[in-house]
């Protein structure tokens, strides 16, 4: 006899994650060492991008893009809960995957921890969460703005 | 000028939709080679072409799949390809087929759509998946189609019976197809949809579509040639669009609007046809709202108005539009390329759909969905158009 059970949220925190960072990519990486959110700023278009890419998206002009910082605050665009995770995060479901508009107009994917399933909806207020990694990298994920 | 037409499919062939093959993927190339020989009349040695759609996961780090294949089959061609746009690789390799032989670049082509990924996955990722996807527990195809149909509800609101009707009749239709994977002939419910366990919310265990192993295939070749064979039963690619990256050029889009929106009026333009015209429809299902998301994109009902849309329609083979009538992917199993849409409205046109045949043969429309892109909907939309003997 199933008996109801509250629907208690996971994180992913100890999952082993290496990373490794392409050429065009480093600047977001090295960034986060210092918990610093660093996103591709196109000066042709005064548009953001992200992920980040090896040339503007908007031009096709690789010097037309520069890191920029940014706040990393932003509100959830979209969200799902992971119940049957790939290999390396079986066991820790269930976990939130959410996609994040950051106030500078891009959609970020990520964790979303810190934050009860019943709280969680779309147009919620939310800022970044930075999990340790190895070589003193951190990876981006979102709690809720308190 | 609109040179699809002159191209005929002379025939089709399909091996039953496996759980796990027990027999290699050249193997199941060959049954279905047999089988195009023996159903179009054609020897061996007519066959100066050949496309294979490159969404393989057992040639998955075979950098020479089609070379090696041909080799494997004994075929010696003036014409040699592989199509990679993922789901969207058995339609565009008929498109494909078809300017190969209006070109000059050969005149009989054996498209091939085989693959034994269950029983051998010899996939890599090299994508954004790497550094932007793999370190947040991003599962894949469900996980996006999560965040895709929570947006969508969110926009437009969402009554989940009505994805549930389309599962319902999908599966009713596989239940009428031998070939479909045998794990999926049993009937199921609205209610049956509505309550399987959820895999990533709100998508649910019925949503998806399973990964199995199998070979389909078809044979091209000039209608002229066909002609001179006596063939007179063939179909005809009439019309085909295809994009990829829509709206890749934009840093933000809306995630319920797809490159069906343009493919899919591109193909219906070159074949001339109204989308009331569409005499039955095949589209790319990896989940059931991704059928909802083609009825509005294509213009069958406006965005948002695809749940209004499926509870005023039936979509049984007999119905108003026919959907899918071999069960779709969803409930006849995801394999041979995804071309199982595909090759089922080429059986339907040929007038072989047996239990499951619709009475509207003038037309069929097949689409396909390729790749799961970043915070998008997906990478390649395209739509194909076939008609008998236009």
């Amino acid at each position: 006899m199933a008996t109801a059970t509250p629907d208690l949220l996971n994180d992913t925190f100890d999952v082993r994650r290496a990373i490794k960072p392409s050429s065009f990519t480093q600047p977001f990486w090295a960034a986060t060492r210092e918990k610093k959110l660093v996103i591709q700023y196109c000066r042709a278009t005064g548009k953001y991008q992200h992920y980040p890419r090896p040339t503007s998206i908007f031009t096709g002009r690789k010097t037309d893009i520069e890191w920029r910082e940014v706040s990393g605050r932003g509100e959830i665009f979209s969200w799902t809960v992971v119940r049957r995770a790939a290999a390396a995060f079986r066991g820790h479901e269930p976990y939130v995957v959410a996609s994040v508009t950051l106030d500078v107009g891009v959609n970020v994917i990520a964790n979303l921890v810190n934050c009860a399933l019943d709280e969680v909806c779309i147009g919620m207020k939310v800022v970044p969460y930075w999990l340790p990694i190895d070589d003193g990298m951190h990876l981006l994920m979102f709690q809720p703005e308190q | 000028m609109n040179c699809l037409r002159e191209s005929a499919i002379v025939a089709y062939a399909e091996t039953k939709i496996m759980e796990k093959s027990d027999r290699d993927v050249w193997e199941l190339d060959a049954e279905v080679l047999d089988a195009l020989l023996e159903r179009s009349g054609f020897e061996k040695a007519e066959i100066d072409g050949l496309v294979m759609a490159g969404f393989g996961l057992t040639a998955a780090g075979e950098s020479f799949w089609a070379q090696v294949t041909a080799d494997q089959l004994g075929l010696e061609l003036d014409y040699c390809d592989q199509v990679h746009i993922g789901g969207c690789s058995a339609t565009g390799s008929v498109a494909r087929a078809a300017a190969a032989i209006d070109a000059g670049l050969c005149t009989t082509v054996l498209l091939l759509f085989a693959d034994t990924g269950v029983a051998e996955n010899n996939r890599g990722d090299r994508s954004f998946r790497r550094e932007w996807a793999d370190p947040y527990g991003v599962f894949g195809p469900p996980d996006a189609f999560g965040l895709l149909t929570r947006r969508y509800e969110h926009q437009y609101g969402l009554d989940y019976e009505m994805l549930g009707k389309l599962a319902v009749t999908q599966r009713a239709h596989a239940m009428l197809n031998d070939n479909a994977c045998e794990k999926l002939r049993k009937p199921i419910t609205i209610d049956d949809y509505l309550n399987s366990r959820m895999i990533a919310d709100p998508i649910r265990l019925l949503d998806c579509v399973m990964r199995c192993d199998a070979a389909s295939g078809l044979l091209m070749t000039s209608r002229r040639r066909a002609r001179e064979k006596g063939i007179d039963k063939f179909v005809t690619p009439i019309g085909y669009g295809e994009r990829t990256n829509f709206l890749g050029g934009e840093n933000f889009v809306d995630v319920t609007r797809s490159g069906h929106e343009v493919c899919g009026k591109r193909a219906l333009a070159q074949a001339g046809l109204a989308l009331r015209d569409v005499a039955s429809f095949h589209p790319y299902d990896d989940f059931i709202i991704a059928i909802m998301l083609q009825l509005e994109a294509f213009g069958f009902c406006g965005p948002g108005q695809g749940v209004q849309f499926i509870r005023e329609m039936n979509f049984a083979f007999d119905g108003d539009l026919p959907l899918n009538t071999g069960g779709g992917q969803i409930s006849a199993g995801q394999a041979a390329c995804c071309s199982h849409n595909l090759t089922e409205a080429v059986r339907q046109l040929m007038g072989e759909g047996g239990a499951r045949q619709v009475r509207n043969t003038a037309n069929a429309l097949v689409s396909g969905i390729g790749w799961i892109n970043y915070s998008r909907n997906w990478g390649t939309s395209s739509a194909l158009v076939l008609a008998p003997n236009a």
